[in-house]
């Protein structure tokens, strides 16, 4: 778990949310665009786990262990659902689930911190 | 509405067609019974199921390491994780037996919210360890308490209308 990765996740994340929010705004459901963005923000989610794994073997690891990797995980799979249901609800709703996952995202990420116990 | 996901970008999104449903109705599954996980269902379903994961995930930490610490807390946080799971299948689920368990859950999770939302206000020492519920959901945002109630109204909006079945 590394702090800058972990604040470039939470900014990507609250961006991804904005453009999100600004298409559920004007009743525009999810392009492709925004689907390269949550790609973005899954796979920092990814290096910042592999990270934490990689921490975790050498060092002492998370604060709270299951806390910790629960999010850890369950992160991963918010934004690739939201991305499905993208495919299946062509209205702005596919943005307002995007904009929800999104901020999940952003939270868990958050929260991974206090887990690992940094902030 | 069936408009596909775009691969040009954002200029190129489909605005909502003028002729097409309005956002927020319900779309008939062919059965006379309304869907309800279309539309704004899909957040519901969606918010559903990120607390359905907590919770859950919550309960099963809390009561596999530390029962005793806290049982009513404890046992509640189960309760809540039970009732989110049950809601978030059957909103997706739609149908009649689904929307009834649906409106159960729904109804269970508002009365739980309000309950121990109220009790952990009035007397907080007997509930020390925090569940999802305590203080009205205050450490999630409040979502907790303003879930069910969406949940209901949602349901109440895609309620089969009877004229519909009977029609050719």
């Amino acid at each position: 778990m590394i702090l800058p990765l972990a604040v470039v996740v939470v900014i990507l994340a609250v961006v991804l949310a904005g453009w999100a929010a600004l298409w559920a705004i004007r009743d525009k459901a999810v392009v492709l665009n925004q689907l390269w963005g949550a790609t973005v923000v899954e796979a920092a989610l990814l290096v910042q786990l592999v990270v934490a794994i990689a921490a975790s073997a050498r060092g002492p690891g998370p604060v709270e262990h299951g806390t910790f990797w629960g999010y850890a995980v369950a992160s991963l799979l918010i934004l690739p659902l939201a991305g499905a249901w993208a495919f299946a609800e062509r209205t702005r709703w596919s943005s307002v689930v995007l904009l929800v996952a999104a901020v999940t995202v952003a939270f868990m990420q958050w929260r991974m911190l206090q887990t690992w116990g940094i902030s | 509405m069936t408009e596909p996901i775009g691969t040009h970008g954002s200029r190129d999104s489909a605005p909502a067609p003028a002729d097409g449903p309005a956002a927020g109705a319900s779309v008939p599954t062919g059965h006379g019974v309304p869907s309800t996980s279309s539309g704004p269902g899909r957040v519901l379903v969606a918010v559903y199921g990120v607390f359905a994961l907590a919770a859950t995930a919550r309960a099963g930490f809390q009561i596999a390491t530390k029962l005793s610490e806290a049982p009513l807390a404890y046992l509640l946080s189960a309760l809540s994780a039970v009732v989110y799971v049950a809601a978030t299948f059957a909103l997706a689920r739609g149908g009649r037996l689904a929307r009834r368990v649906a409106w159960t859950a729904c109804s269970v999770e508002l009365v739980g919210v309000l309950a121990v939302g109220t009790l952990s206000v009035l007397s907080p020492q007997d509930f020390p360890q925090a569940t999802v519920w305590s203080v009205f959901g205050q450490g999630y945002g409040y979502v907790p308490l303003v879930l069910p109630v969406l949940g209901l109204l949602w349901l109440r909006r895609t309620r089969p209308v009877p004229e519909q079945v009977t029609s050719p």
